[in-house]
């Protein structure tokens, strides 16, 4: 029986490397769990608990039932779910807006003057709260009260006021100016540091051979600035599709359902009501949409590992 | 060879004024941006110091007639419980972060373990989740275990979104440190915890400032946890406050003219944080 004997061994040896790694390594463990604790029972123990919970209803004190797929027969045969999966999809456009914006800042920041105070005053509205950029733009964008739009009747750009709030498409459009407004300096900020990552020597050989400077953006700026842009809008998506706080102070999800993205609904169903299983559904199905987009975004990540950084 | 020279001197003036058509272009993009930022807020400005009569007379006035301070005066003593309860829970959340993901980076940043790479995927990974996704079980759980509407409870609950930007941060700034700093401190007599702490810490002060700031901000901006954890009678921070009352009314009955003036007061911390915490991300952020 030495097979048994020899497969002792090699357990017993496993297990003398495993204690002296630990022995040689518990200070290294014991400074990681406060952080393996957080990451692990509140991020991804949450995530699970999450999941599980789609699978059941909840009654008033919170007690909970197995109910299968019944939450997400109810949501997919649901309308409104229909509607806010709609809203989603156009309010995870102003990725291109933002982006639009961001590239045009950039490029003409890296050959401004006072580069470092125009970056700073570009990412003020960044710093400001989502809630408290929705709850400016609910005033000035007032279509009685705010100083834009009765200007624009006064000047006779306009007719009449637009009472934006009450259509889906002009609600819509406003949540996504705001946001725009608000979020297009994080693209901002990932493609100035990857513009000053192109050498400066590029430009200069490409003016040497007569490039004219919309050439070179072409030539050279544009294809190095690619994996950034990838990233941002990556990342900018998903953070689009999640969005609650700015467009629920704006329109509040409505007229109607029109502009409640999915984070709104999940958001509904958790205040108040507290139809957890329900909110749940809805949360499940916001993932596998924004897994989508973290898949380009971990690619790159995982390119430019070495040298170390979002960009 | 001298043919090209010849040939970039005689093109010289062409590129002259694309230079200048150029230039005028990049600096009116960035009027033109400056612009977008600037008027809203200088409206929003200038509405917080309007009298209410004003402001429903003649909505299209840019600046008022008669300023009063009035709303600053009114819409900070309406917000003073809630901007106490925001601090607590700001300052609380900075603390807890810096606790927590100060050793966790340092061992990322220049230790070696089993599974050091899966575990980092496993932390950054969480970045992309959406967070009202976590939020739901998170509140059911709180309800649970009695951390609803608690100082506590806000300050675990912010750690969701500060540890994976921290470990990033502070991993990035301690693997850049010199290779035998610890070594050479443990020749000197410290022990390996001894050198991290008297060491090590000092060294990466401005980036442990930076990432406090930068929970502080966290906890000071988040709104979606921060109303579905708490209730307006116990710990509501400032920033729900501007979220009830914008949708307690409609029209003229909303204090359109405090509501700024508060917006203002919850909005102008976290932008002057930003600006002195900036210098320490900028390797992490950028510009």
């Amino acid at each position: 029986m030495s097979t048994v004997r020899v497969k002792l061994d090699v357990a017993r040896e496993r297990l003398d490397h495993t204690r002296a790694a630990f022995s040689r390594d518990w200070l290294t463990y014991s400074m990681l769990a406060p952080v393996l604790l957080i990451m692990g029972v509140l991020v991804w123990g949450s995530l699970l608990d999450g999941i599980w919970m789609s699978f059941h209803s909840f009654d008033f004190l919170g007690r909970r039932e197995w109910v299968g797929l019944e939450n997400y027969q109810y949501i997919v045969g649901w309308d409104t779910f229909w509607t806010s999966v709609r809203a989603t999809i156009i309010f995870g456009l102003v990725t291109f807006s933002q982006l639009a914006i961001a590239l045009v800042a950039a490029v003409a920041v890296k050959h401004a003057r006072f580069r470092d105070y125009i970056s700073a005053l570009f990412v003020i509205p960044y710093t400001i709260p989502g809630l408290v950029s929705g709850t400016l733009w609910v005033f000035i964008l007032h279509p009685d009260l705010g100083p834009i739009l009765p200007l624009l009747v006064d000047i006779g750009l306009l007719e009449q006021t637009i009472y934006w709030g009450t259509q889906g498409d002009t609600a819509m459009a406003v949540i996504m100016f705001a946001a725009t407004w608000a979020y297009w300096p994080l693209v901002f900020i990932i493609l100035t540091a990857s513009l000053d990552g192109i050498p400066e020597e590029q430009y200069e050989t490409a003016r040497v051979y007569g490039a004219s400077k919309v050439q070179a953006f072409f030539h050279i700026t544009l294809p190095q600035l690619k994996g950034a842009i990838l990233v941002a809008v990556s990342l900018r998506t998903i953070y689009n599709l999640t969005k609650v706080s700015q467009p629920l102070q704006i329109t509040g999800g409505g007229p109607g359902f029109d502009t409640s993205v999915l984070g709104i609904l999940v958001y509904r169903f958790t205040e108040g009501s507290q139809r957890f299983g329900l909110a749940m559904s809805v949360g499940v199905i916001l993932v596998l949409l924004t897994m989508l987009f973290v898949v380009p975004y971990i690619r790159s990540f995982e390119r430019n590992a070495d040298t170390g950084g979002m960009t | 060879m001298r043919l090209s020279i010849d040939t970039i001197g005689g093109s010289r003036s062409g590129l002259q004024l694309e230079d200048v058509v150029f230039k005028a272009a990049v600096y009116g993009v960035i009027l033109a941006l400056v612009l977008l930022i600037v008027i809203p807020l200088l409206v929003v400005v200038s509405v917080a110091f309007t009298p209410t009569s004003e402001l429903f007379s003649n909505p299209s006035a840019w600046f008022p007639q008669n300023p009063t301070l009035q709303w600053w005066s009114v819409g900070f003593a309406e917000l003073q419980e809630g901007l106490l309860h925001s601090l607590v829970i700001s300052v609380g959340t900075a603390l807890i972060a810096l606790v927590i993901t100060i050793p966790g980076a340092y061992v990322f940043g220049r230790k070696e373990f089993v599974g050091k790479q899966f575990v980092f995927y496993a932390i950054i990974l969480s970045l992309l989740f959406p967070s009202i996704v976590l939020v739901v079980p998170i509140t059911a759980r709180w309800l649970q275990w009695g951390l609803y509407d608690s100082y506590i409870g806000l300050w675990i609950a912010f750690q969701i979104f500060i540890t994976p930007f921290a470990i990033w941060i502070l991993r990035d700034y301690f693997s850049k440190l010199p290779e035998n700093l610890e070594e050479a401190a443990q020749v000197y007599g410290c022990t390996e915890f001894g050198a991290f702490v008297r060491v090590i810490l000092p060294i990466a002060k401005p980036a442990l400032i930076a990432v406090g700031f930068l929970a502080f901000l966290n906890g000071w901006n988040e709104f979606l946890f921060a109303n579905l954890l708490t209730t307006s009678s116990g710990v509501q921070p400032a920033i729900v406050q501007l979220y009830a009352t914008l949708h307690s009314g409609q029209g003229e009955s909303i204090p359109w003219s405090m509501l700024m003036a508060q917006a203002l007061i919850i909005g102008t911390p976290p932008a002057i944080l930003y600006f002195v915490a900036q210098k320490g991300l900028r390797g992490a952020f950028g510009p």
